[in-house]
């Protein structure tokens, strides 16, 4: 019985999601890897040809040292099949650590902008650059106007995008457009990591990742590991990302207070 | 040697009441009293000269200043724009007039004949080809640039005309006079080569558009950048070459001529990439009362094999389609330095462990045939000097922080162990679990022995707080005395 309503759900979903897409060809998802987060997520995995918004929280909306992270994690398989551009306004972005996590650092271009206007018209320009497979962007917020460019612009080559929301000088947060044409929305911070029995140290960095929004899906909270970073074969896995505890279905259990304090 | 004001220059008037140049300002005063004498100012001269050369780019590419007051004109190739020789010099002679610049021209086989027509001989000589020789026969010693004492030197001995100078058979020439001389007259007579220093490098990559009416509005200029752009990359196309720095002239009505350049990753022909890349500089250019006429040059003008055409257009293109031209257009507007690729460098020491790379390296371009893949990895992958990738085994942060930011209430509990607990940015973080002392000495081989200090080694340490957040931390120096070291952090794990 169920799984007849199901179906029926997943043809509807289906057919409106060929509406939203105004009839152009769907480039494909990138699954996490993991049944219940990807379907959560429209057609099993991360939405290319998309852009997506990441955020922080407390002081990671300055220093978005996790949110960077978790967008070169998630984009890594893609920056492996063409090229990346990491657009910034402040260059504290450093390579090595990419690299150790396990992201094609030498498929990166930077590029230092000097405004927040200026960040969004380079990534749209590198969006639709044929070869450009993921484009990072370091912003404080997104327009209704510059979102829906950068969406056009993904359009064209089927480029995924990465806004990583981020003020990077500090100072007072902008007041946020009410709506955004992002396909998801990411509030990545970090969570303690465990090492293995009986080691001393550090365990492999872990998120703790809520879906805040998301475009023909629904949101889920969830920790995910890196578990593969800072190892010799950090960049020769599917997907660096491994589920480790799937911590419930924030539309089901809506009563359960927000209890993230970022770091 | 006493300080003897002499002139530098005479005008016209004062030559005819018989002044002449380095005769002592005090005889002029008592042969003219009511002389009126300005300081000479080379400096200001020579800035003038300058000026002038950038502005004689209309006319030829190559344009060398010849100090204190002349100029040279590579005009071979060139006079045809203007219908022949007399012509270009008829438009020159008018143009100069017209500034209220005295002068007086000449064109001839070689730089040495025409110097010596424009000083010596008849104002507007032009030498016919190879006919330089019995017209240069005529004029005195002093037009072979030679400095006054050879000249008068030569004078004395009763030689007042070049044409009794080339009588004399090479060798005694030689002898008497000196190798100089020799070597200037061959230079004259188009005997031996003479190379001039242009202002510019010349090329022979230029095109040129001339408008009846000067124009100034913005939409036209674009046009007729878009238009000199089709016009010289027509050409590169048709002789398989392609420019890596492109520079523009606009000539002002009023003589000035503002340049704007803009520079390609990778050799190319394009001319609505060209164009593109100048239409967001066109607005600093001041039209003034209008341009006359608009000059594109190529430089680092290279082969370029033929257009590639794919058929397969998919997430692999090739570097010439897609990346080149967005890098170009990145570094066009944001400036060379805001567009790189990290690439390792041979340092253990964090902050110089990454070196910036232009995003796209020339030598990707030399690389055919390798596939597009190929091209880009060649860019990066394969310099003269590799240093060996990044240790990914190694935790390195993802953020590091330019200046290392200063840790205070900082307690660790033995001197080599990682701290409990420390103070950022006014909120605590109460350490959980720690990795290290790592420890990055100084790299004491390229500094100073006496400033090798063991205050310089940073034992670092990758700690994690209560909420997750992990940290690279270091503590500066070791302990010693009262005051403990500092502790500061660099950057942050994901």
């Amino acid at each position: 019985m169920s799984d007849f309503r199901g179906m029926r759900l997943a043809a509807m979903r289906a057919k409106i999601a060929a509406i939203e897409s105004g009839g152009r060809t769907d480039v494909g998802v990138l699954p996490f890897g993991d049944l219940g987060m990807d379907g959560r997520l429209p057609g099993g995995g991360l939405p290319l040809g998309r852009w997506h918004e990441i955020t922080g929280a407390g002081l990671e909306a300055e220093t978005s040292a996790a949110p960077a992270a978790f967008a070169a994690l998630a984009a890594a398989p893609l920056a492996r099949k063409g090229e990346a551009v990491w657009v910034m306004r402040r260059d504290d972005l450093w390579a090595p650590g990419l690299a150790g996590l396990g992201f094609p650092s030498e498929r990166l271009i930077q590029v230092c902008a000097r405004d927040e206007a200026e960040t969004l018209s380079v990534m749209e320009d590198a969006l639709a650059t044929v070869g450009v497979t993921a484009v990072f962007g370091e912003v404080e917020a997104v327009g209704l106007t510059a979102g829906r460019r950068l969406q056009l612009a993904c359009e064209k080559r089927g480029a995924t995008g990465f806004v990583i929301k981020r003020r990077p000088f500090g100072g007072t947060a902008k007041t946020e457009a009410a709506g955004s044409v992002s396909a998801t929305r990411w509030r990545i911070a970090s969570a303690p990591s465990e090492p293995p029995a009986g080691e001393f140290g550090l365990g492999a960095p872990r998120f703790r990742v809520a879906l805040e929004r998301c475009r023909g899906g629904r949101s889920g909270e969830w920790i995910l590991e890196a578990d593969r970073a800072y190892s010799w074969e950090a960049g020769d896995v599917a997907h660096p990302l491994r589920l480790v505890a799937d911590l419930g279905d924030r539309e089901l259990a809506p009563a359960q207070p927000a209890v993230r304090r970022a770091a | 040697m006493r300080q003897v004001r002499r002139l530098s220059a005479v005008s016209p008037e004062a030559a005819k009441l018989g002044l002449y140049v380095g005769q002592k300002a005090t005889d002029a005063m008592a042969l003219v009293p009511e002389l009126t004498t300005a300081e000479a100012e080379p400096d200001a001269d020579a800035l003038a000269l300058t000026a002038l050369v950038d502005w004689c780019v209309r006319f030829s590419p190559a344009v060398a200043a010849d100090r204190p007051d002349g100029l040279f004109l590579d005009i071979s190739g060139v006079a045809h724009l203007w219908g022949g020789e007399a012509e270009l010099m008829a438009d020159f002679r008018d143009r100069l007039a017209g500034a209220g610049l005295p002068f007086r021209l000449a064109i001839a086989d070689t730089p040495g004949a025409a110097w010596a027509l424009a000083h010596f001989g008849r104002d507007g000589t032009i030498a016919r080809p190879n006919g330089q020789a019995e017209l240069i026969q005529s004029l005195p010693p002093a037009a072979l640039r030679l400095d006054p004492e050879a000249a008068a030197q030569i004078e004395r001995l009763g030689l007042r005309r070049l044409g009794q100078l080339m009588e004399i058979p090479r060798a005694p020439l030689g002898r008497r006079f000196g190798a100089r001389t020799l070597e200037r007259l061959d230079q004259a007579l188009g005997r031996s080569p003479e190379a001039l220093a242009f202002r510019r490098p010349p090329t022979p990559w230029v095109a040129r558009l001339a408008f009846f009416e000067p124009i100034s509005a913005p939409e036209d200029m674009e046009r007729v950048t878009q238009d000199v752009a089709a016009k010289l990359c027509a050409r590169l196309e048709a002789e398989s070459h392609g420019g890596r720095r492109f520079e523009i002239a606009f000539h002002r009505v009023d003589g000035k001529a503002l340049t704007l350049a803009v520079g390609l990753s990778l050799a190319g022909r394009d001319a609505r990439r060209i164009a593109r890349l100048f239409q967001p500089k066109l607005e600093t250019v001041d039209p003034g009362f209008g341009i006359e006429s608009v000059t594109l040059a190529a430089y680092a003008v290279e082969p370029v094999g033929g257009r590639q055409t794919r058929i397969d257009a998919g997430l692999d293109a090739a570097v010439e389609d897609g990346l080149a031209p967005l890098v170009d257009r990145l570094a066009n507007r944001l400036g060379p330095c805001a567009v790189w690729r990290a690439v390792p460098a041979e340092s253990h020491v964090p902050e110089l462990a990454v070196e910036r790379e232009p995003a796209i390296l020339h030598r990707a371009a030399e690389r055919g045939g390798g596939g597009p893949r190929n091209a880009v990895e060649g860019a990066w992958g394969a310099p003269e000097t590799k240093a060996r990738p990044w240790d990914r085994e190694a935790p390195r942060p993802v953020r590091l922080f330019r200046r290392p930011e200063p840790l205070e209430q900082v307690v660790a509990l033995l001197p080599d162990d990682p701290p409990v607990q420390f103070r950022w940015r006014g909120r605590l973080h109460r350490v959980q679990r720690a990795e290290g002392p790592e420890r990055i000495g100084e790299e004491w081989w390229k500094a100073d022995i006496g400033d090798v200090s063991v205050d310089h080694v940073r034992d670092y340490y990758r700690v994690e707080d209560a909420e997750g957040g992990r940290f690279w931390l270091f503590r500066a120096g070791l302990y010693s005395g009262e005051a403990g070291p500092k502790w500061w952090l660099h950057g942050l794990f994901a």
